[in-house]
């Protein structure tokens, strides 16, 4: 037997909030859409944790390449991918209808559909591709 | 596998409840540790495999842009190159900003050039191509020095969630359930003896009831 764990259950879902706290810290306060990081000089956007986040110019450009006009307007940056802890496997969810349809484009996907649900293997291709667009977003189901 | 158990002040069935919330709890905390470590590892691969064939195509870049330089020379004087050189960009800048990935912030360089008053006519066609051949390595260069910088970083964090992961997986989780399987067997063991007990207590009743 070992030493006792009192205020166990307490430790483990501070540590679990931590967890997901710390992981979540550098998501952006504000999202910028595809065409105003365009004309910026440094385009970036500021995070909860009051730290910078870059784009690559090459990656907006890419993007920008893929999408209309108003398309390019109403997609904000950077594209949240929500990796949901309740699926079995690792699964990560884009519920944003534009951010979908530009990432299915990416990945050459035939069909778009919303919420688009994407696994390990899409988010290596999308890492490659518009690695500085995407960021994680840890979500816990209650 | 951990075949240890916590220890519990008493074995009484509100600690079995505590315990088996404390389970779930922990099971959904691997969970997100799980996923997060499978983002970063698969980052981190993809960054070691990148980060290997940029810099064997880096070596190719020095010793091709060594031999366009020799060619280059053999044409042109070296002040002519080192006009060359003042005359290509105006400015040069490299700026040096930060991305996250999965909760690490890692480096990211950018290139930025801005033309200079340069009229290639007036250089040498090797000279040139020297020229455009040095540009593309040092962005190669800066790419490596940032993927190299995030590798260590990513590395890191891959090894505290890793480290988490395991103590969750091997250790707590598995000492949690072994404490629920033993309280389990105890109160099955407890209803089993009082089960024992009301039976010898019938008897006995039923044997006085007898005498009387």
């Amino acid at each position: 037997m070992l030493s006792s764990n009192e205020g166990l259950n307490g430790l483990l879902a501070r540590y679990l909030r931590e967890e997901l706290r710390a992981v979540n810290k550098y998501l952006p306060v504000r999202r910028k859409s595809l065409n105003e990081l365009l004309k910026e000089e440094y385009p970036h956007v500021m995070t909860r944790d009051g730290g910078t986040h870059m784009f690559r110019r090459s990656e907006l450009k890419l993007l920008a390449s893929l999408l209309n006009d108003e398309e390019r307007e109403s997609l904000l940056l950077p594209i949240i991918v929500e990796v949901r802890s309740e699926f079995k496997t690792t699964t990560a969810v884009v519920t944003d209808p534009t951010a979908a349809k530009a990432l299915a484009k990416v990945l050459n996907l035939k069909e778009v559909l919303v919420p688009l649900y994407l696994y390990p293997p899409h988010l290596a291709i999308l890492r490659r591709a518009v690695g500085s667009l995407i960021m994680y977003a840890f979500t816990l189901k209650e | 596998m951990s075949q240890q158990m916590l220890r519990i002040s008493r074995p009484t069935k509100i600690e079995l409840i505590r315990l088996r919330r404390r389970v779930k709890v922990a099971k959904r905390l691997h969970k997100v540790l799980k996923d997060r470590l499978i983002i970063l590892t698969q980052e981190l691969i993809s960054l070691i495999k990148d980060s290997l064939s940029l810099r064997a195509l880096i070596h190719k870049e020095v010793v091709e842009c060594g031999k366009l330089l020799l060619d280059g020379l053999s044409v042109a004087t070296p002040q002519t190159i080192g006009v060359y050189s003042s005359v290509r960009y105006s400015r040069v800048t490299a700026v040096l900003g930060s991305r996250v990935v999965a909760g690490v912030r890692v480096p990211l360089i950018e290139v930025e050039r801005e033309e200079g008053p340069l009229d290639p006519s007036t250089f040498p066609l090797t000279l040139l191509d020297a020229g455009r051949c040095y540009d593309k390595l040092t962005e190669d260069v800066l790419r490596l020095a940032e993927m190299e910088i995030s590798i260590v970083k990513l590395g890191r964090e891959v090894a505290r969630v890793k480290r988490r992961v395991n103590a969750l997986e091997n250790i707590l989780i598995p000492r949690m359930e072994n404490t629920i399987r033993f309280l389990e067997m105890k109160f099955e063991e407890r209803e089993r003896e009082d089960k024992t007990r009301l039976k010898k207590v019938k008897e006995i009743l039923a044997r006085r009831g007898r005498v009387a």
